[in-house]
């Protein structure tokens, strides 16, 4: 048996599958003892712990210590002369035009910032070294008054050399054996001092407190008969075993959106759909992610509450429109949608729990596409009047019917959700033409095709049970590392270094799976080097194959690069325009032969199309004949043309006229243009 | 107004155009003040030379591509454009700022005719003149670098090898930093270009003119019902420069603001007589300074801007002045003088509402050039520095950020190692420097760096060492900013504000930025606040009980 927990901030989602076995359920989170939540759910499910062989985890524990700052004592220590690196930050302002900014509060205060006379040169040469007995009279006493828990130490050009660090490491352990110590040449070896520091103080700050949360539950897990493997979903797309989080938390800040992209790349995979967006709408925002080739596209650093963390994560866009978003008019007459949401509570207008204000749904609500009593399969009953009463000054200031307006509120909506595919696909040199959309999430489904045919798409395939597809994701990734290094050379002279370090990275993985009682014969690898015209300072992305590794020259990597860098900004360099490499990054991931459903019995239905009572729709500016199907009895092979919904117990989806939908062998939902 | 839904999704898509233009002219960016300071930005203009959305990177580009565009259309006119064909000009004197910045337009063709421009403007490391990176002597133009007018080019025939590619590479320092970041000028305008194609294509020509229009009218209607919150009178603003760069001031910089109705008049009469450096603003950048101040003190960040934003604004600034100078006077270091008239115009709006007042900020950008000259060229950096914000009503002045009126970040330390072997920062910290307060200032912060080579240029402009920023509703002053010489012979002097030096190794120079002024009775400050500014070194013992009156020994008890 597989499970998969996803700790969410409102609710605890817990999928537990097994050959044709599918358990769904969702409980309440309980964000004062979030293992608690976790617990109920497995308690209430029914299903014996002992049966479970592979229980696959993700929890906001790490992010909510940061954004509430909650956690142990930290203190910072940085090259002398740079005490204040935490606050001094960037300098730029992210809200160019606003009086009343602050600066990203770091997780750090300034009273527990320290220094220590040393200095590394960008080559690699120790200027002056670290001297263990000045770190004993005077840095040590210091930290021992202070009452910390953690020292995170990041010292200038250690991404070079690690020597003055490993040191000071050193010389605090021999002194303070109970101080956990988070190095930035461990964390994140990158040059950049802002951003390794910042980096460091997050990871040495969150560690503590995921280590004894994943203690606990552990412990709880043990104690209901569990002995099964037990891993941590990471903000790369990859699990890793729980101990293996003892020294990588901070991998864990972004787990549930990346365990989404991960459930829908391997429930359309089945469907050999290999080149897809997908888009994760939810009640306040929607994710976009592009996927080439099965592979997610990553990018290198992140930041959490404005803070900068260097580590490899799913490249995600976010954008601030979700099925509670609310729906106003700003100052100049326009109509706007989001980024407020009405979220759970107050919700939706249509709910009935206090909410007045317009939003997406009370929109789908107006226009048909959702039905009073068949909402989340009739869990929640919603009110049409309610939801025309909120849309009433909309439809006043367009001067048309509530439907009208509200059929342009969604038409919005899928405009900021056409925008955040743009960002990650056109802004990036790709054509989202070449790619399927898939939708999840509980309101995606409801919007995939309206937004395709803004974008040209022809095709959406919509996973079955889109409303869990993060939690599939969970038990359907594999244990996935990355190990990263910068290393400032010229690419036209460093063939050799350049092999030579890639190999020394898969060293070192091999070694850190090893250890971790994993085969390492079947590690995939991936290799990219983050490269840039010399004086540019953004550096672009180049992977590089296996293949084209083995037979690398120095013109081979050129083209390379400059087809990477005309893609992402437009134009290359000269040809003979120097280029330099940055960062090497190399992940290693396991493969395994997992067969996981997300429908019971696919085909429990009948193949004639299901059951589709008739109804209506507003679409195209007037009500049409519409026919609605329930999921659970759409079999294998079914085929349905627009207008059609399909309701599910977690999610909706709509075809429009023009469109048809086939559910194939996979209980994917393949819709495509006529 | 926009109230179609269409029109609205069509200006998103266009703003969005404009955004992704500007943000990818950065990433691409080789020099050091483009690619970190973010000095540059892109935006999509109309048919009738209206800028339609523009990359909010920098206030101070708002207002000038609109100005620069006419000026090279006045000798070009719309109808004598071919495909191919590109725009130029960075001559302050027909619209632009300082000779750094070159704008570059490209036609955007659709169905045979020309419906708007790309634009894009960068600040450039080096474009010749009498020192690398800044001279500070000039009193010329001239001596400031190579001035080109308004003119039109072809990309095949002239760049790409061409001969005015050419003829820009032999003039500058650095020409394969400046070639790459023309170079991605380039590429920001086919980008904006493409997305515009794009959107005629689905949207049809027609609909999307009509939208530009109406974009226009949309960021008008924003800004005239904001000045109309404001009451009708004459409100007299005033800033000033400390002093000439000679020790000759203050430099007295005024704003007479008029509001009636639903305009503004922002009258700069009384303003100081042009001078004979580089303090000079031409005429976009007092402009680029008043939007500045309407926009972040009346209108809120989500109006985009626009040549909308302009239709309620009349400036008046009379020739001969800091802030419309004739010609050829020199205008490098106008940045310091657009500060002050932010100033000016944000002191004038506060008298018109005291809910809008702040607390006066360092407001100054510091300028630091250093370059060496080896064999075989030049190695030349560009730091430019904030300080702290003044204090608001909602909270405390932020700390260590770049002034208002520009966005720069700073560059990483272990990158100047990485590139630069003639200086490295040796040093760079807080500096408790701000103002007191119910909300206090943000703080300055200091740099310093260590020469490593002989015969290294230093050269800086900044401001406020004499005159403090100014504290509001019982808020003290802010800190003043300094700068130190350290000789490798052993003896210390103060600097200017405005200087050039020759340095060689062994000299460290440390440059204090200053801090915001505070805002209210010290006294009525959240207690939680002292306390932590107290614990983390910010004030002093004697600062909490004497200003702040912190009843130290009954918290401690």
């Amino acid at each position: 048996m597989h499970v998969g927990v996803e700790v969410g901030g409102t609710f605890t989602d817990l999928i537990a599958v097994d050959g044709e076995t599918l358990v769904v359920r969702k409980v309440r989170s309980t964000p004062a003892n979030p293992e608690v939540g976790a617990l109920n759910a497995l308690d209430t499910c029914g299903i014996g712990m002992a049966q479970v062989a592979d229980l696959a985890h993700g929890s906001t524990v790490a992010t909510n210590a940061v954004l509430e700052r909650r956690g142990p004592r930290v203190a910072f220590v940085t090259t002398a002369g740079f005490r204040d690196i935490l606050f001094l930050q960037r300098q730029a302002r992210r809200q160019v035009f606003d009086l009343a900014y602050a600066n990203p509060a770091p997780i750090v205060d300034r009273a527990s910032c320290f220094e220590v006379v040393e200095r590394t040169r960008a080559d690699g040469t120790v200027e002056t070294a670290l001297e263990p007995a000045r770190v004993a009279g005077e840095l040590v006493p210091a930290l021992k008054a202070g009452g910390f828990e953690v020292v995170a130490i990041c010292l200038l050009n250690s991404y070079v050399n690690p020597q003055n660090e490993l040191r000071l490491a050193q010389a605090i352990r021999e002194h303070l054996p109970q101080l956990q110590i988070s190095a930035s040449h461990d964390v994140a070896r990158q040059f950049r001092e802002y951003e390794r520091a910042s980096t460091t103080a997050v990871s040495g700050f969150v560690q503590p407190v995921v280590d004894q949360y994943l203690l606990k539950l552990e412990a709880e897990l043990g104690r209901r008969g569990f002995a099964g493997a037990f891993s941590v979903m990471q903000s790369n797309g990859g699990r890793m075993p729980a101990q293996a989080m003892r020294r990588n938390a901070v991998a864990a800040l972004y787990s549930g959106p990346a365990a989404g992209v991960m459930g829908a790349v391997y429930q359309v995979g089945k469907s050999d759909v290999r080149n897809l967006i997908t888009f994760d709408m939810g009640g306040t925002s929607t994710d976009v992610c592009l996927v080439d080739n099965g592979a997610p596209i990553l990018t290198s650093s992140t930041e959490i509450d404005g803070l900068p963390i260097q580590t490899p994560v799913l490249d995600i866009v976010t954008v601030g429109g979700g099925g509670g978003s609310i729906v106003w008019i700003d100052e100049g007459g326009m109509v706007r949608v989001g980024p407020q949401s009405a979220g759970a509570d107050p919700g939706p207008a249509c709910y009935g729990f206090g909410g007045t204000l317009p939003t997406i749904t009370d929109a789908q609500l107006l226009t048909g596409t959702l039905r009073p009593d068949r909402f989340g399969q009739g869990a929640i009953a919603l009110d049409r009047a309610a939801a025309e009463r909120a849309f009433a000054p909309i439809a006043s200031h367009m001067a048309t019917g509530v439907e009208e307006a509200a059929a342009g509120a969604i038409k919005l909506v899928n405009a900021v959700i056409v925008r955040a595919i743009q960002r990650v696909s056109t802004a990036r040199g790709r054509d989202p033409r070449d790619y399927a959309l898939v939708p999840f999430g509980g309101a995606g489904p409801l919007h995939a095709a309206e937004v395709a045919d803004e974008l040209g798409i022809n095709r959406v395939v919509v996973p079955p049970r889109a409303g869990v597809v993060s939690a599939l994701g969970l038990v359907s990734s594999e244990y996935r590392r990355y190990a990263t290094v910068t290393r400032l050379l010229d690419a036209d002279s460093s063939v050799g270094e350049i092999v030579s370090t890639f190999a020394q990275l898969r060293r070192d993985l091999c070694d850190e799976f090893a250890r971790l009682g994993h085969p390492t014969d079947s590690l995939a690898f991936e290799h990219v080097l983050e490269m840039r015209y010399k004086g540019q300072a953004f550096e672009i992305q180049t992977p590089l194959s296996q293949e084209e590794l083995g037979s690398l020259s120095a013109a081979g990597l050129r083209k390379k690069f400059a087809y990477e860098h005309n893609r992402a900004l437009n134009h290359a360099g000269r040809p003979d325009a120097p280029i330099e490499i940055v960062n090497f990054r190399v992940g290693a991931q396991t493969r395994s032969a997992k067969d996981i459903s997300l429908i019971g019995a696919a085909g429990e239905g009948a193949a004639s199309g299901g059951d589709g009572k008739e109804g209506r729709v507003f679409v195209g500016g007037s009500w049409q004949e519409c026919a609605f199907h329930d999921e659970l009895h759409l079999g294998a092979g079914a085929t349905i043309t627009g207008n059609a919904i399909v309701e599910g117990d977690t999610s909706t989806a709509f075809i429009p006229a023009g469109w048809t939908a086939t559910r194939d062998g996979s209980a994917n939902l393949i819709v495509e243009r006529n | 107004m926009l109230s179609s839904i269409d029109d609205a999704i069509i200006a998103q898509a266009i703003q969005a155009a404009a955004q992704e233009a500007g943000l990818k002219l950065v990433r691409a960016a080789h020099s050091t003040i483009l690619r970190e300071a973010q000095d540059g930005s892109a935006a999509l203009l109309d048919r009738k030379r209206n800028v339609v959305a523009l990359a909010e990177l920098i206030p101070v580009q708002l207002g000038a591509m609109g100005v620069t565009l006419r000026a090279c259309l006045a000798y070009y006119p719309v109808e004598t454009l071919s495909p191919g064909d590109f725009l130029i000009n960075n001559d302050p004197y027909e619209g632009g700022q300082h000779l750094q910045d070159i704008y570059i337009f490209t036609p955007i063709f659709v169905e045979g005719r020309i419906i708007g421009f790309g634009g894009s403007v960068a600040h450039h490391l080096d474009i010749g003149g009498g020192n690398a990176g800044l001279h500070m002597a000039a009193t010329e133009i001239y001596q400031e670098g190579l001035r080109i007018p308004p003119s039109r080019y072809n990309i095949e025939r002239d760049w790409n090898g061409g001969p005015f590619e050419r003829l820009l590479f032999s003039n500058f320092r650095v020409p394969h930093e400046t070639i790459g970041d023309i170079n991605a000028q380039f590429a920001a305008n086919d980008i904006a270009t493409l997305r515009l194609v794009e959107l005629c294509g689905k949207y049809g020509v027609d609909a999307v003119v009509a939208c530009m229009d109406r974009m226009l009218d949309y960021t008008e209607s924003r800004v005239r019902s904001s000045i109309r919150t404001l009451p009708d009178g004459v409100y007299n603003g005033h800033d000033a420069i400390d002093d000439d760069g000679a020790g000759s001031g203050p430099i007295d910089v005024r704003a007479r603001i008029t509001i009636a109705g639903d305009s503004i008049e922002v009258d700069m009469t009384g303003t100081h007589a042009q001078l004979d450096n580089n303090l000079n603003a031409p005429l976009a950048s007092g402009l680029a300074a008043v939007l500045s101040s309407i926009k972040m003190v009346l209108t809120g960040p989500d109006v985009p801007f626009n040549e909308g934003a302009i239709r309620p604004v009349t400036i008046v600034a009379p020739e001969g002045t800091i802030v419309n100078p004739k010609f050829p006077a020199a205008v490098r270091a106008r940045m310091t003088t657009a500060n002050r008239v932010y100033g000016a115009v944000k002191d004038a709006l506060s008298k018109a509402s005291r809910d809008l007042a702040t607390a006066q900020g360092f407001e100054t950008t510091t300028v630091i050039v250093l370059a060496h000259r080896r064999e075989g060229g030049f190695s030349i950096c560009t730091d430019p520095q904030g300080g702290g914000f003044g204090a608001t009503r909602l909270g405390d002045g932020c700390d260590a950020v770049d002034s208002p009126m520009t966005n720069c970040s700073n560059s990483p330390v272990e990158s100047f190692d990485a590139n630069f072997d003639f200086f490295r920062v040796v040093s760079a910290r807080l500096v408790a420097n701000f103002g007191h307060g119910r909300t206090r200032g943000g703080c300055g912060y200091a740099r310093r760096y260590r020469i490593l080579r002989d015969g290294v240029d230093f050269g800086m402009y900044s401001d406020r060492f004499a005159r403090r920023p100014k504290g509001l509703d019982g808020g003290s002053d802010g800190g003043l900013a300094s700068c130190t010489l350290y000789s490798r012979d052993g003896t210390t002097r103060a600097m200017p504000s405005k200087f050039h030096l020759k340095l060689n190794a062994g000299d460290e120079i440390e440059v204090i930025l200053g801090g915001g002024a505070g805002l209210g009775d010290p006294a009525t400050r959240d207690r939680r606040l002292v306390l932590r500014d107290l614990r983390d070194g910010l004030i002093s013992q004697e600062v909490a009980r004497e200003v702040y009156k912190l009843d130290v020994l009954a918290l401690a008890g």
